[in-house]
């Protein structure tokens, strides 16, 4: 078959994104495992992962550009190439906000959390779900999938609101709180920004499949 | 690097005009490499000096060509042989005025093949070069009936027929539409894994697709060899860089 060999390169370069995707949300999970129980070699794991994920991306994005030099794509076949180096930027950018918040862990060193996490493991399902489903969307070429997720994002966006009225209200209640309701605005602000990111990764599996690029974020 | 074949000091000769000079190169076992340059850089010399084809056109040739070591340009070399080992594909495709079945057995018969050996030779030969499926109701039919493609094809399957080491491909797929070229470029990409492929190309994007190693010539001259991917990404060469981004000339 004429290109049969950029076919099945292709298709192992979406394999090798499915599997960093699956990779960045484990390290995702893990961060907000860590926050809860506040456990730094948890932290550090997660930490470890995102130097993984680092190269991870700099081996998709290599492979991206020694299709695009060597083997000339164009049409639909340049477009997910194309989609693929982006999404391996946005993977690596998720592994890099898990990073933050196992990074928050470590500081927040022997206080307590300033209460139980309920909203941000919430926020997290969600948004690691859209990103799960953002991939499948890629992988199965399912348009559908993909324009559903602005409503999740949607979900998510309000928990986040939630959450930081919720510290606002502990900071000038008690000023002493500020350090630790800070830690917990920063962890949920990374999740919310993981949630915009599985958008963008949705937005770029439509674009292979339509060729048409469209905004997805609810915001 | 240790490789099938190689040139060392190689310098040739069309009477007082010096068409190669002082090349020195390797090509790698089972790999595809591209030789790409400009018209008239001498990159099809140097691929025609690699099985001593530019005999015929009374070059001058000094230096040598190792071929697993043994330099094939000594005098007790048999040509013909030699060809049998490292056998070419031209620009044109080149069947006989015969059918199918002796363009391809011609090779083996002039060896001296067991007759009992060739028809097995003819159906691997063919399904090696993808035209089995095509010619195997026909093939006592003329071998000019086929298509263009398909007669390059032939002659593939004739060169494999001898069952060489290394093939040789001028220009292979110039006198080809599109979709028959890459249908050839995928066949050379296969043929590598049993064969060490050297193709020459005026064609960069197709240098880009089917090798891994290549060879950039300017003026009888080697600039720069390299992995494909290094060569066409990030070469090392100025001259190099600017040929492949058709700044050249």
């Amino acid at each position: 078959m004429p290109r049969g060999f950029l076919a099945q390169e292709i298709a192992e370069l979406k394999a090798q994104l499915v599997e960093m995707g699956e990779y960045v949300v484990r390290s995702v999970n893990l961060s907000i495992q860590s926050l809860r129980l506040l456990d730094p070699n948890v932290a550090e794991d997660v930490i470890t992962m995102d130097e993984i994920i680092d190269h991870q991306r700099i081996e998709i994005e290599g492979k991206c550009l020694r299709l695009i030099a060597t083997q000339q794509p164009v049409a639909r076949d340049l477009r997910v190439i194309m989609a693929t180096f982006s999404i391996a930027t946005d993977l690596e950018r998720i592994g890099d906000h898990a990073d933050d918040i196992a990074s928050i862990v470590l500081r927040h060193a022997n206080e307590p959390l300033l209460k139980p996490l309920i909203d941000i493991p919430r926020m997290t399902e969600v948004a690691t779900g859209m990103l799960r489903d953002a991939l499948k969307s890629l992988v199965e070429e399912d348009v559908e999938l993909a324009k559903k997720l602005c409503e999740r994002d949607a979900i998510v966006d309000a928990l986040y609101n939630q959450v930081f009225r919720e510290l606002l209200v502990f900071m000038m209640a008690d000023p002493k709180t500020i350090a630790r309701a800070t830690y917990l605005i920063m962890a949920a602000q990374a999740v919310e920004r993981i949630a915009d990111l599985a958008t963008n990764v949705a937005e770029r599996s439509l674009y292979i499949t339509t060729g048409v690029y469209s905004e997805l974020n609810a915001d | 690097m240790s490789g099938v074949i190689e040139t060392v000091n190689l310098n040739l000769y069309y009477g007082t005009y010096q068409a190669l000079k002082g090349v020195n190169v390797t090509f790698a076992e089972r790999r595809v490499t591209a030789v790409i340059g400009p018209s008239g850089c001498g990159k099809s010399t140097l691929l025609r000096t690699l099985n001593r084809m530019n005999d015929h056109l009374g070059a001058q040739v000094t230096g040598q060509v190792l071929f697993r070591g043994e330099d094939i340009y000594m005098p007790a070399t048999n040509v013909v042989a030699l060809r049998s080992r490292i056998g070419m594909v031209f620009q044109r495709p080149n069947p006989f005025p015969f059918s199918v079945y002796d363009n391809v057995a011609m090779g083996p018969r002039m060896h001296s093949v067991p007759a009992s050996q060739i028809p097995t030779i003819v159906e691997e030969s063919l399904l090696a070069s993808d035209l089995w499926h095509r010619v195997k109701d026909r093939l006592l039919s003329p071998a000019l009936e086929l298509s263009l493609g398909q007669q390059q094809q032939l002659c593939i399957a004739r060169v494999i027929a001898t069952n060489p080491e290394i093939i040789l491909f001028d220009e292979p797929c110039s006198a080809l539409d599109p979709e028959t070229t890459l249908h050839i470029e995928e066949l050379i990409r296969r043929l590598s894994k049993e064969y060490s492929v050297i193709v020459v190309t005026h064609n960069m994007q197709q240098a880009a697709r089917v090798s891994e190693t290549t060879v950039f010539m300017l003026s009888g001259q080697i600039i720069e060899v390299g992995s494909t991917l290094k060569m066409f990404t990030s070469p090392s060469d100025k001259r190099t860089e600017d040929y492949i981004s058709g700044r050249y000339g």
